[in-house]
């Protein structure tokens, strides 16, 4: 008897056919470490010393003795937007999916580790029209139908102005369709991470992105609790 | 931060638009809304207030403003509007150890005052904010911080001892060992005792040296309002916000009046929300305001900043004359002098947020309207630089999907290990893991008793992630590669070794390489970051793989059970044919029919199904299956199909 072909799991999944999809508009895939440097994590990302996603309750860190700089679980990939801008010149365009860690307590919505998508795009003339105009190529190929993109204030440290991300299937048969739904963050890339990493904010200016995939899937393929993702089970991986 | 929608009608007026037109305004143009409920006979409408504007906009007066400023109208009544003006006092004095802890305090002195229950409309506000009304003394200090953001504490003046005349503030720190008594919390009779560090900020008594109150973070009973009290102090002042989030967060302590502290609200306040109480007071309470003690040592003032039309447009992506983008700032209150092509803008004292050109541009963009910005299609691009570890990370699974491995992502903590987390998140996941065969092993445990559930024989997984280790400075870390398998309930078997040892070797042959596994029981593991280190750079990722619809459905958490059935069939007759005959008398409880045996003799055919049912919402019973099954015999029979 044949053997039965075996599954992906729906997060590596997704994340090929999130490369797939960028690549085809020019974002390259880059990487960087879980175990992260708290200057990258925070500092270079214009996290004030005393911001209160330092305390204890929110990030994971690694014993002072083990390491001779202070070093975290990364609570975002946006760490690899500090690491990738201060290696290279631009134009950068770059998506980074990777494994993130949060000190929370876990439920169905939300799980210490998950996976998020970093954007990142830097060059002269760069503005949130080519935010929006990203987002909503990206959404309508990933979500598999016309989708339209809307922005409202927000902040975080790392951009300015900062906004957040709610998106709209304007067709198809799929339950996210015609109502808006909250999906991320972004904005435009704020100019303390751009002066940090050596790049001219006078002459450049960046967009950056952030979402969770587990979310994406939570979206596109209806999984009920994000815990379901970890648990190793093939009764919910074979599903996919 | 929960707004009482008539409230701002204090500020607004009849330019006040309904709760709904209010939210949609906020959230477009501000602030997220968290919710929308009817308490106490009032609308309160929950508005998320972002991190950046939450030492002006944690009060009713700041989300009025903000609707003013969405609006392009005027303020009706505009508390901060000028700065008050007092007469001072000798009667209360202050000494402030660390100028920079406590840049300013303010204490009032108001005498005759008639302590009493608070006028109506005072305790329906509170009570729609979720506050129990006590007298009207403290009312009015809690009212007028959702008022105005300042948060106050009233002390009876009389029980206050008095130093050569006067009263005698100290703020301090604590020494170690100090204790301080605290209000009880909600719900709670005794006050708490709270033992001090060193590091703490204290309100202190001057003429017994008595902490009576932690700075910024909570007050204590010293000196409380009661029934009789007569003539009142009340203290309004700015204490350091990380200081105050220190303490706070220490002690975990989290009150309406220490959040406002830890977002910095302006040192500007102080003396607006003295202005606010006394004239509140002195119309509810009745009594008199006797002078104003004002310390303020050191104070800031908002920058001046250049704002350009070139850099704005360039990052709104939008085309705004400077006169437009004047006008949209002067909304928010700033101060602004227009040039040529650019001009300079100050924001008004209470917003701590304006500092640098980008973000007087974000002002612009969200009253201008984000829904005016145009997308920019993005163009076709080829890429340069194809991911090496995406690349073959993904062969590799291509290539064990073939063999009927399944993909898993599992935890990175474990219960032991090597390399301890400093503040884990539960015992038994206090380390980070240094290999992915722990994890597969109870994988390959957990799912070889669902393989009916499952429709599979044995059970082969793998897993690519990220594992950790510990060099003499740092932590380290690579990618591994854990593949799995489990032919028999009872553990490792020697058919496992067979299969595995194929999957490794149909791997060396997709990746044209050697490979130096580690076997134990089952599971071979690899550093992979080594070995896609040694390969050749990709030049194109390969096509993604066509996937099918997925319709998923939760995982039922109570048992399956099995049931096998083998019927001849006339030869011909397919076995999806069967399956869809036998499926469709099953009805919902079926989870899967699995085809586990087929062979023709003469003209028949037989044919042998595992059928797995399940409930979602409890545990099948034997006789519920039987029922079942004996459905799906019947259905065979009329069918002339012999079950065997």
């Amino acid at each position: 008897m044949q053997i039965p072909t075996g599954h992906q799991h729906p997060l590596t999944r997704m994340i090929a056919e999130i490369n797939d999809i960028f690549s085809k508009i020019g974002f390259e895939f880059a990487e960087g470490p879980e175990a992260e440097l708290e200057t990258y994590n925070f500092d270079r990302l214009n996290v004030p010393k005393d911001h209160p996603s330092r305390d204890m309750q929110d990030t994971f860190w690694f014993k002072s003795t083990d390491v001779s700089a202070p070093t975290v679980l990364r609570t975002h990939t946006s760490s690899v937007q500090a690491r990738y801008m201060e290696q290279n010149e631009p134009p950068i365009k770059i998506i980074v999916p990777g494994k993130v860690f949060r000190n929370e307590a876990t439920d169905a919505t939300h799980e210490a580790q998950f996976y998020q998508l970093e954007g990142l795009y830097v060059d002269q003339g760069v503005h949130m029209g080519h935010l929006k105009g990203t987002l909503e190529y990206f959404f309508s190929e990933f979500f598999s139908g016309k989708t339209e993109v809307r922005f409202r204030p927000s902040f975080f440290p790392f951009v300015e102005p900062g906004v957040e991300v709610d998106m709209k299937l304007l067709e198809g048969e799929s339950k996210l369709a015609g109502k808006w739904i909250e999906v991320m963050g972004a904005g435009m890339v704020h100019p303390n991470l751009l002066k940090v990493a050596g790049i001219d904010s006078e002459k450049y200016s960046g967009i950056a992105f952030g979402m969770g995939i587990d979310r994406l899937g939570v979206m596109k393929y209806g999984v009920e609790d994000v815990r379901d993702y970890y648990t190793g089970d093939l009764r919910f991986v074979n599903q996919f | 931060m929960k707004v009482v929608h008539n409230w701002l009608k204090e500020y607004l007026g009849e330019q006040l638009p309904d709760a709904k037109t209010v939210e949609d305004l906020l959230n477009l143009h501000a602030f997220e809304i968290d919710g929308v409920e009817e308490k106490a006979g009032e609308t309160v409408i929950d508005v998320d207030v972002l991190p950046n504007r939450s030492s002006d906009c944690l009060c009713h007066r700041g989300i009025a403003r903000e609707l003013a400023t969405i609006l392009d109208v005027q303020m009706e009544y505009d508390p901060l509007a000028s700065v008050p003006q007092f007469s001072g006092t000798d009667a209360i004095k202050v000494s402030v150890a660390d100028s920079s802890a406590c840049p300013r305090f303010t204490a009032s002195l108001i005498t005759g005052i008639q302590v009493g229950e608070s006028p109506s409309w005072l305790q329906s506000r509170l009570q729609a904010l979720g506050q129990r009304p006590i007298n009207n003394i403290v009312d009015a200090t809690n009212y007028v911080m959702y008022a105005i953001g300042q948060p106050l504490h009233a002390y009876d003046a009389d029980l206050f001892p008095k130093v050569d005349g006067a009263w005698q503030f100290d703020v301090r720190y604590a020494q170690p060992g100090e204790t301080v008594s605290l209000l009880a919390e909600g719900g709670k009779e005794e006050d708490r005792i709270v033992e001090l560090t060193g590091t703490e900020l204290l309100i202190v008594d001057g003429s017994s040296d008595t902490p009576i109150g932690l700075a910024g973070v909570k007050g204590g009973r010293y000196a409380g309002v009661h029934a009789a009290t007569k003539n009142i102090i009340i203290e309004a002042a700015h204490f350091h916000p990380t200081l105050t989030r220190k303490t706070a967060r220490r002690l975990g302590i989290v009150i309406d009046a220490s959040k406002r502290f830890e977002n910095e609200p302006s040192r500007e306040l102080p003396p607006f929300g003295q202005q606010e109480i006394i004239k509140l007071i002195t119309d509810i309470a009745g009594g008199k305001c006797e002078g104003v003690l004002d310390e303020y040592l050191e104070s800031t003032t908002n920058p001046q900043v250049t704002v350009t039309q070139k850099k704005t447009n360039a990052l709104l992506g939008l085309q705004l004359t400077i006169q437009d983008i004047a006008q949209l700032i002067q909304r928010t209150g700033s101060s602004v002098e227009l040039s040529a092509d650019s001009l300079v803008a100050q924001g008004p004292f209470e917003r701590s947020d304006l500092h640098i050109e980008e973000d007087f541009i974000e002002e612009v963009g969200r009253l201008y309207g984000l829904d005016k910005i145009t997308s920019v299609v993005p163009d076709a691009t080829q890429i340069a630089t194809i991911n090496t570890r995406q690349y073959y990370t993904e062969k590799i699974r291509q290539c064990l999907f073939t063999l009927g491995f399944s993909e898993v992502v599992t935890t990175s903590f474990h219960k032991k290990g090597k390399i301890q987390l400093q503040n884990a998140l539960a015992s038994d996941k206090s380390y980070m893991r240094s290999n992915l065969s722990k994890n597969l092993h109870a994988a390959l445990d957990v799912n070889f008793s669902h393989t009916d559930m499952l429709g599979l024989r044995d059970v082969r997984v793998f897993e690519i992630g990220t594992v950790f280790a510990k060099s003499d400075t740092a932590i380290t870390e690579h990618l591994s590669l854990a593949l799995g398998v489990r032919t028999k309930g009872n553990g490792f078997t020697a058919p496992d070794e067979r299969i595995l040892v194929g999957a490794c070797d149909a791997l060396e042959e997709t990746l044209s390489t050697s490979l130096a596994w580690e076997k134990e029981k089952g599971v071979a593991e690899l550093n992979l970051s080594t070995v896609i280190d040694s390969m050749p750079a990709p030049t194109k990722y390969d096509d993604l793989p066509v996937q099918d619809p997925v319709v998923f459905k939760a995982v039922s958490l109570y048992p399956a059970i099995s049931r096998d059935i083998a019927l001849w069939v006339p030869a011909g007759v397919s076995a999806l044919e069967v399956a869809n005959q036998l499926n469709a008398s099953a009805g919902d409880l079926r989870l899967r029919t699995d085809l586990f045996d087929e062979f023709t003799k003469e003209e028949k055919t037989s044919y042998a199904f595992r059928m797995v049912f399940q409930a979602s919402d409890r545990t099948l019973t034997d006789e519920e299956v039987a029922q079942i099954m004996e459905d799906v015999y019947q259905t065979a029979r009329t069918k002339n199909w012999e079950v065997r």
